[in-house]
């Protein structure tokens, strides 16, 4: 009894950690405030959203298409290849055995860089196909692992039978080995389908344009904040397949039923319960979704066509309205697709695996593909909107860009301290408080190796563009004196911790300072005294690209001042079209000193440039020795 | 009649070997060859040799220790929820391997991410401590967070290999055990431990490989103070883009996966402990 008890308890907790963080999600996808840190009272709006969403909607159908199709490829290959491996001799099964080990076992970043190397290699275009065929790639190895201890174990000898008994291979084969290796295959299948609905990095790395699966989706969403619509597609897929396992085990037991002698009207009645919950409700699933995929795809077939513009941009870098307005009014079809950092942008275009059509880089960004030739002159002739983009910006731009030839500005910002008005005692204007030993473990560091220690070299007096190695071992000595104070290093999530009141100090771009504050009124936004850095992320157009003409259409149309506003309501980014900013309502935004900081704080910050690659080295090696004290 | 029929088999295979030349070994090969090369195409061993360096060997150090803590933490805690869910019968069995497969279906990302906010100092597992009187637990952005997050991510994988070769040993022999007076301590140890070793061996690796390369979790349970080899290898491909040492810091953690291959084969011959 007592026995009993303790394995009940231990299944509890084991299931308790186990669904605790699924709990958690689902109790987000409630959450009224789009912050995962702060609870903003029950909303079910998320939910109504999220089949508003095309975007969302067609990640999710792509993501099931590429599931079901890899697991169905990868069930029929790796069946077969299975039936195959099982009768080699057994130095050869062994190999292959060795073989199929491989990628379930390499790292998934080393899979999915050797594959989108080879899909360039051999000049295959990036797009649905090739995450199909990665998929199946990795997809095999769990239906051969899962079909082989099966083939084992069924016997040879009743298959023989049945060809003494007059069965032609084929037959024997179906009707005698294939039932015994069902359970196996079925497995094998369900495990295949689960580990490509989950995978992101390989599917980052071999993605095309425009094609997007939930987790590329989620990623790319990362920097901007996990969007609760998001929380809500996962509650439902979840509470889906629960309930379809919790009705499928409901149905009573054939074989049970078999073995007890039933009164007729029981037998039927069991029968009847059976066909509903284990066929007529699965099946209307699938006919729910693959209505539901068809509405979607017919959603975005209706838009096909040659006349379209590659739009490759942050995460969440756009009001979605804004491409709907564009190609409502030029008829140009925009193929939309989010990157989370520079460096992850820079070898997909460099490689020429796709060939975009507008890009958005930062600044030192933009030097480096200009020093590498992968940018086009843009035909300024056909965006007379330029003339609504502050002259100050161009002069900045002319860092990156000595003759403004190149790029276009599309949003700006600086980096500065976030601090809790309530958890610091002193005014804050020097980044010396990053280094003060009162703050202890309630600090956030900024995780990217130029903005460490371009922080650290302005605090020192030093430019962030520093290359003298004796600065840098400068910095790189507070950097690790600094490290003990840290609470963590962070990227995006700078924001919803300190929304959270996890930390007192944060390193932060200023477009998240005014999300913040609307989340969280206790923070405040500085610029230091020593200065920073300030950052213009720009429009520019790579040379392969195929649609240039549509491109600065394109790039025309966000200039416009209503355009650049709805982006500005959207994001919260500042932005460098002055004719935009005179049209935001609230004075509160338009005037802004963390949106708009006066020149006077500018003339203090330096933008950054491109070091070249042995100096971005030297800044990896030394970042990485602070890392990993 | 056999033979022919064996030929036939074979011929099964030659789709999947087609298939595996292509996108397992001509990629492997290209990542042998970024890894032996430098920018100028110049055969090196220099990007092999940059695992020397002191933060390098520390991030691998640490990644192998945390690993091998949290294989087996996994161990621990699978075995005996093993043995108890063996017992229940097989009509429940598909049930409860679908409970372990189902949290996959929630992106990984996500569930790492909720795990931040369990455990947050303002988290939802400090809230509940608190409102019991109970002193806070203070582990996010520490190694025991990326322990914790390592088990949870991959405890379905031990488990179920475990579980497919307890849930095949004939209870008859238990009960010949037993017939033959053994106590229940030796039936284990002499007769149920012996017979899951390839479950064992193959729940261990299948946990302890994705953990050694992981980045993701110690990257958002260990604020990215705590560096990892899996997280000096993404750096150099995403922030450096340097393929060529990327390439050669993945075949040193390809020596790590080609002895747990080894591992597997010696124990598991027969691709009994073979996970689903």
């Amino acid at each position: 009894m007592i026995k009993k008890t303790l394995q009940r308890f231990y299944l509890i907790f084991i299931i308790i950690l186990l669904y605790a963080p699924i709990i958690t999600l689902m109790a987000l996808s409630f959450n009224s405030s789009k912050s995962r840190a702060k609870w903003g009272g029950f909303t079910a709006k998320w939910y109504v959203r999220l089949f508003q969403d095309d975007q969302i909607m067609t990640a999710l159908y792509t993501t099931l298409e590429v599931a079901l199709l890899s697991a169905l490829i990868a069930t029929v290959l790796g069946t077969a290849g299975a039936i195959g491996i099982h009768a080699f001799r057994r130095k050869y099964r062994t190999l292959m055995m060795g073989v199929t080990n491989i990628p379930m076992l390499n790292a998934d970043i080393v899979t999915g860089i050797s594959l989108m190397l080879l899909f360039i290699a051999f000049r295959f275009s990036l797009g649905f196909s090739t995450i199909l065929v990665a998929h199946i790639t990795f997809n095999i190895p769990y239906v051969i692992l899962s079909v082989m201890p099966r083939l084992k174990k069924t016997n040879i000898n009743t298959y023989e039978a049945a060809l003494d008994l007059g069965a032609s291979p084929l037959y024997a084969f179906f009707k005698v080995v294939f039932p015994d290796i069902l359970p196996g295959v079925s497995s094998g299948f369900l495990l295949a389908f689960t580990m490509s609905l989950d995978d992101f990095v390989i599917t980052h790395f071999t993605k095309g344009p425009g094609v997007d699966t939930l987790s590329t989706k989620i990623y790319s969403e990362v920097r901007k904040g996990i969007r609760p619509e998001i929380y809500a597609l996962s509650t439902i897929m979840f509470l889906s397949v629960l309930l379809l396992l919790i009705l499928i085990n409901l149905a009573p037991d054939e074989k049970e039923d078999r073995k007890k002698i039933l009164s007729a009207a029981t037998a039927r009645r069991h029968k009847v319960s059976r066909f509903i919950l284990r066929k007529v409700v699965p099946a209307m699933m699938i006919a729910v979704l693959t209505i539901g995929g068809i509405f979607y795809s017919t959603k975005m077939e209706a838009s096909n066509g040659d006349n379209q513009v590659i739009v490759y941009n942050w995460g969440e870098y756009i009001d979605p309205e804004v491409l709907e307005l564009f190609e409502e009014e030029t008829g140009i079809n925009v193929i939309y697709e989010e990157y989370e950092t520079n460096e992850i942008m820079y070898p997909k275009i460099q490689s020429g695996a796709i060939a975009y059509d507008v890009v958005c880089p930062s600044d030192y960004m933009i030097e480096r593909m200009i020093e590498n030739d992968l940018l086009a002159e843009i035909n300024f002739d056909n965006i007379p909107n330029l003339k609504n983009i502050g002259d100050i910006y161009m002069q900045q731009s002319k860092q990156f860009d000595p003759e403004n030839k190149y790029s276009v500005p599309y949003l700006w910002g600086t980096v500065g301290i976030l601090y809790n008005k309530t958890m610091v005692d002193e005014p804050i204007d020097s980044w010396s408080v990053l280094w003060d030993e009162k703050y202890k473990d309630s600090i956030l560091m900024q995780d990217s190796v130029r903005d460490a220690f371009g922080v650290t070299l302005k605090y020192l007096g030093y430019s962030l563009n520093s290359t003298d190695l004796d600065e840098l071992t400068a910095a790189q000595k507070l950097l690790i004196q600094q490290k003990p104070l840290v609470q963590a290093y962070v990227v995006d999530q700078v924001r919803d911790k300190m929304i959270g009141n996890e930390a007192a100090i944060g390193v932060i771009y200023s477009g998240e300072a005014i999300y913040t504050q609307l989340e969280n009124p206790d923070l405040e936004y500085v610029i230091p005294k020593e200065g920073s850095n300030i950052w213009i992320d720009s429009l520019v157009i790579p040379k392969n690209a195929k649609h240039k003409e549509n491109a600065e259409a394109f790039i025309d149309f966000v200039c416009r001042p209503e355009i650049a506003k709805m982006n500005f309501d959207f994001i919260t980014y500042s932005i460098p079209n002055e004719a935009g900013r005179t049209l935001i309502e609230e004075p509160e935004l338009r005037n802004s000193r963390i949106a708009f900081p006066d020149s006077s704080e500018l003339d203090r910050c330096e933008t950054f440039k491109f070091l070249g690659d042995e100096n971005d080295a030297v800044y990896n090696k030394l970042w990485r020795e602070v890392k990993s004290r | 009649m056999k033979n022919k029929d064996r030929k036939i088999k074979r011929l099964l295979a030659g789709p999947y070997i087609i298939w595996s030349a292509g996108f397992i070994i001509i990629p492997l090969l290209m990542i042998f060859y970024y890894g032996l090369t430098d920018k100028d195409r110049h055969f090196t061993f220099h990007n092999i040799a940059r695992i020397t360096t002191p933060e390098n060997l520390k991030a691998l150090g640490l990644a192998l220790l945390l690993s091998i803590i949290s294989t087996a933490i996994c161990l621990i805690l699978a075995y005996p929820l093993c043995m108890v869910l063996s017992n229940l019968g097989v009509n429940q069995s598909s049930f409860i391997v679908l409970i372990f497969i189902l949290p996959m279906w929630m992106n990984s990302l996500l569930r790492t991410l909720a795990w931040q906010n369990l455990l947050e100092r303002n988290g939802i597992i400090n809230i509940i401590l608190g409102f019991l009187h109970l002193p806070p637990l203070e582990i996010i952005n520490t190694p025991y967070a990326i322990v914790l997050g390592m088990v949870y991510d991959f405890l379905p994988f031990m488990v179920l290999p475990i579980y497919n070769v307890l849930s095949k040993i004939d209870s008859d022999i238990i009960a010949a055990a037993r017939d033959l007076g053994a106590n229940s301590v030796q039936t284990f140890l002499r007769i149920i431990l012996p017979l899951s070793v390839p479950g064992i061996i193959s729940g261990v690796t299948m946990v302890f490989v994705p953990a050694l390369t992981t980045f993701v979790i110690s990257d958002l349970l260990g604020g990215s103070k705590i560096l990892l080899i899996g997280n000096v290898i993404e750096q150099e491909f995403k922030q450096g883009s340097n393929w060529h040492s990327g390439s050669g810091m993945s075949l040193v953690l390809m020596i790590f996966i080609i002895f747990s291959m080894a591992l597997i084969a010696k124990y598991d011959k027969d691709g009994e402990g073979t996970a689903f």
